[in-house]
């Protein structure tokens, strides 16, 4: 069912303003931008998203969206809800000058606890922070800090004593080359200590996507790229997963818990040898290409679990996403159940019922055509079958981007109860055919005439916004 | 970025008889601001937008003229806004006054943390005051650029004469480490920019030559940081390079020190020299 859906509010005018229209069940797609910041024009790109499981009202989202204040502000913002996504509302909590240059997080198991993971501007050193109440406008706690780190990406998992929290990023700083890590506190936040995770030579440091999940009976997978050797800008990588049985919480080291049958090593290297186009220029529709992966695990069967990155094939394509499968917790794999031609920012989640959702977004068409595609796959079979919907289908040649990433590095998908939930950053062109489920906009929008409004009525810039969005699990 | 009224507050700083401000002067609470307006208190406790939670700190401000506010904020006369106060029991209802505040929760509505306030009836703004405007901005301007330049090492009027890929070099007796190459999406991709010196303001004379490193990354971690192509003039104000790992660079065959220009104000037209020749010998 095709449902175009606008909400106006109108800040100044006092003229146009239309009630938000009826919920019709299923799929829903809000823009985070909200009415009193009408007039943006940034570039928010790479989105995510963190939900607790306690409170489906409560979320916290995040994007390349900088203080409205402008870049001498000494903070940065979040966006945050207290109505299940239906609106959300931008606080400049995070100590970064105006905007982070990465930026992921986590809930704690108590509400309205949030972890993050940022590079601080300026100078882009990791910072680990602490909110004990996203709410409120005091500036997030710092709880660890250093150089020379790229790409944090935060999980936790709740504990009855302390939340758990798992930082995966690539530490140059770490010795022998070996640099996929996971930062692992297991008391809040209040200490961290840094795992190396590559047990194998690199070409020199790992590629920077380190991705942490876990599932309830705190098994904990890392997923990474073994960068072996590099020839101009391909990159020739494994793609591997380790394992951590208890939470990273022994006395031995951390994640060594899954080895590969070929040399007996940590690390189940799940493919060998692949391609990676490394570009930091515009190569995929306006987009940088060369770190998408993702791994999701079923949360209350933790030997099932998905794994999604993305290569060069040699097919003629520019990156393609692969997914695969492990039923035995990592100790063999599927082939590929999923192949996505010219596609990235590939996210996996698993519901509680088993179902894996995967997001991604595929440029498809050919140069002034091409479009920008924001899909949900849902399987139950292994994508034997799959049922999808389709968010967003943009142009990819507008608007012109402004920095890199255009629309992310990665985006962020999620599972609670009966729903996915997730976060993509695309055009903010008004035309209700762009988003085939429907969209809703609290930033002033006429889409008779396709224009976005500032508070004085005027027409404001198209640009990348942070979308929110919610689909029902499959039964 | 910053839109509307801008004349008004030029005004403000300008006129010599608005009464003081508490502890701040008017250019102080201009500077820590980035929402103005004058607006009247219409409710005291309470909240403009759902998404604030009212408390003792808190009103309802009616705006009747925005005199600064960013672009993307969408504020215009005649809107309610939520203002948390810097003290309790301030303002109370029918209180007019311009308001020096920051963005605090941005939603349906617009909440702001005030810095401070002056009390009174707004003033009345010919609209020839446009001369106002630049000299005020200015002289806001130019404490922030001279705190600036205290902390370069090196500030110059000149010319770009080369750009070329960075050439790092080890410092003299061999400190300073050897620049890493790292493969990662925020990699600087570092360049070089030889600036001929035609005017040496602090620490360096004319006739010399300095090496400037520069960010030609897209990523997100360097946007807005000045760029540098052959055969543009200006004022440069340049800092020791703290940033790429290695702080010398090589010219002529030799190692030298190698600079930065990271910051917008880092790179400011030729004309300005003359300005900031004297912000630097202003005491």
């Amino acid at each position: 069912m095709i449902v175009a859906t606008v909400a106006l509010y109108a800040a100044c005018e006092g003229a146009t303003r239309q009630a938000p229209p009826a919920k019709v069940a299923g799929v829903r797609v809000v823009d985070l931008i909200p009415a009193s910041l009408s007039g943006e024009t940034w570039q928010d790109a790479e989105p995510f998203l963190a939900l607790y499981a306690s409170n489906a009202q409560l979320m916290a989202a995040s994007a390349f969206t900088p203080n409205p204040g402008g870049s001498a502000s000494a903070t940065a913002p979040i966006f945050v809800s207290n109505d299940g996504g239906d609106t959300w509302t931008l606080r400049n909590t995070l100590p970064s000058e105006g905007m982070t240059a990465d930026i992921t997080h986590a809930a704690g198991a108590t509400p309205p606890v949030l972890y993050s993971g940022i590079l601080k501007v300026p100078g882009v050193p990791l910072n680990e922070l602490k909110a004990s109440d996203f709410f409120s406008p005091a500036t997030m706690t710092l709880q660890a800090s250093r150089a020379d780190v790229d790409q944090p990406f935060v999980r936790t998992a709740p504990t009855a004593s302390a939340d758990r929290v798992y930082v995966g990023l690539n530490d140059f700083d770490a010795p022998d080359g070996r640099t996929a890590t996971v930062d692992v506190s297991l008391d809040g936040g209040a200490t961290y200590r840094s795992r190396r995770i590559e047990t194998r030579a690199t070409l020199g440091q790992n590629g920077p996507s380190v991705r942490p999940a876990v599932a309830q009976d705190h098994t904990v997978y890392v997923a990474y790229f073994g960068w072996r050797s590099t020839a101009g800008s391909t990159v020739t990588s494994d793609v591997v997963v380790v394992r951590d049985d208890s939470g990273a919480t022994g006395a031995t080291p951390p994640f060594r818990d899954l080895l590969d049958p070929s040399d007996h090593l940590p690390g189940r290297l799940v493919a060998t040898h692949v391609t990676i186009p490394w570009s930091n220029a515009p190569t995929l529709g306006q987009e940088r290409i060369g770190s998408t992966l993702s791994i999701a695990v079923h949360p209350l069967h933790s030997d099932t679990l998905y794994l999604a990155w993305a290569d060069r094939a040699g097919t003629g394509d520019i990156y393609t996403v692969h997914v695969r499968r492990s039923t035995d917790r990592g100790v063999t794999w599927s082939g590929d159940l999923r192949t996505v031609t010219n596609a990235t920012n590939a996210s996996l989640a698993v519901s509680v019922s088993g179902t894996v959702g995967l997001l991604y977004q595929q440029v498809t068409g050919s140069d002034s055509s091409s479009r920008w595609v924001t899909r949900l796959e849902q399987s139950r079979d292994g994508f034997a079958t799959h049922q999808d919907a389709v968010l967003a289908t943009v142009p990819a040649n507008a608007p012109p981007l402004q920095f890199l990433p255009y629309i992310g590095d990665y985006n962020g998908l999620l599972s609670r109860g009966d729903q996915f939930l997730g976060v993509f950053s695309a055009s903010n062109a008004p035309d209700s055919t762009n988003f085939p489920q429907g969209v809703v906009y609290h930033r002033r929008v006429d889409f008779a005439t396709h224009r976005l409004l500032d508070g004085s009525g005027a027409t404001v810039a198209v640009s990348i916004d942070p979308f929110f969005f919610s689909v029902p699990v499959l039964p | 970025m910053y839109t509307r009224s801008a004349m008004l507050l030029a005004v403000l700083l300008a006129l010599p008889g608005a009464a003081a401000l508490g502890q701040m002067s008017r250019a102080t609470l201009v500077k820590q601001s980035d929402i103005i307006f004058i607006g009247t208190v219409t409710q005291v406790g309470a909240v403009a937008a759902p998404e604030v939670t009212a408390s003792n700190r808190t009103v309802v401000v009616h705006v009747d003229q925005v005199l600064q506010k960013p672009a993307a904020v969408a504020l215009c006369a005649g809107d309610s806004v939520t203002v948390q106060t810097a003290q309790p029991g301030s303002l109370k209802p029918g209180s007019q006054a311009t308001f020096y505040t920051t963005g605090w929760i941005f939603g349906q509505g617009v909440a702001v943390r005030e810095v401070g306030h002056e009390l009174g009836h707004s003033p009345v703004v010919a609209a020839d005051q446009q001369e106002l405007v630049a000299r005020a901005r200015l002289d806001m301007n130019d404490a922030d650029l001279k705190a600036h330049m205290e902390k370069a090492a090196v500030v110059v009027a000149g010319r770009v004469e080369q750009v070329r890929p960075a050439e790092f070099a080890a410092a003299p007796g061999g400190a300073g480490g050897a620049h890493r190459t790292r493969i990662s999406e925020h990699d600087p991709q570092w360049q070089e920019a030889i600036i001929q010196v035609q005017d040496g303001i602090k620490g360096a004379q004319a006739g010399e030559q300095v090496v400037v490193r520069f960010p030609t990354s897209l990523d997100v971690a360097w946007v807005g940081t000045p760029r540098f192509t052959v055969g543009q003039e200006g004022t440069f104000v340049l800092h020791k390079d703290s940033t790429s790992g290695s702080p010398n660079a090589m010219l002529a065959g030799r190692s030298v020190p190698a600079y930065t220009a990271l910051h917008k104000v880092d790179v400011l037209s030729r004309q300005d020299a003359t300005r900031v020749r004297a912000l630097i010998r202003k005491p």
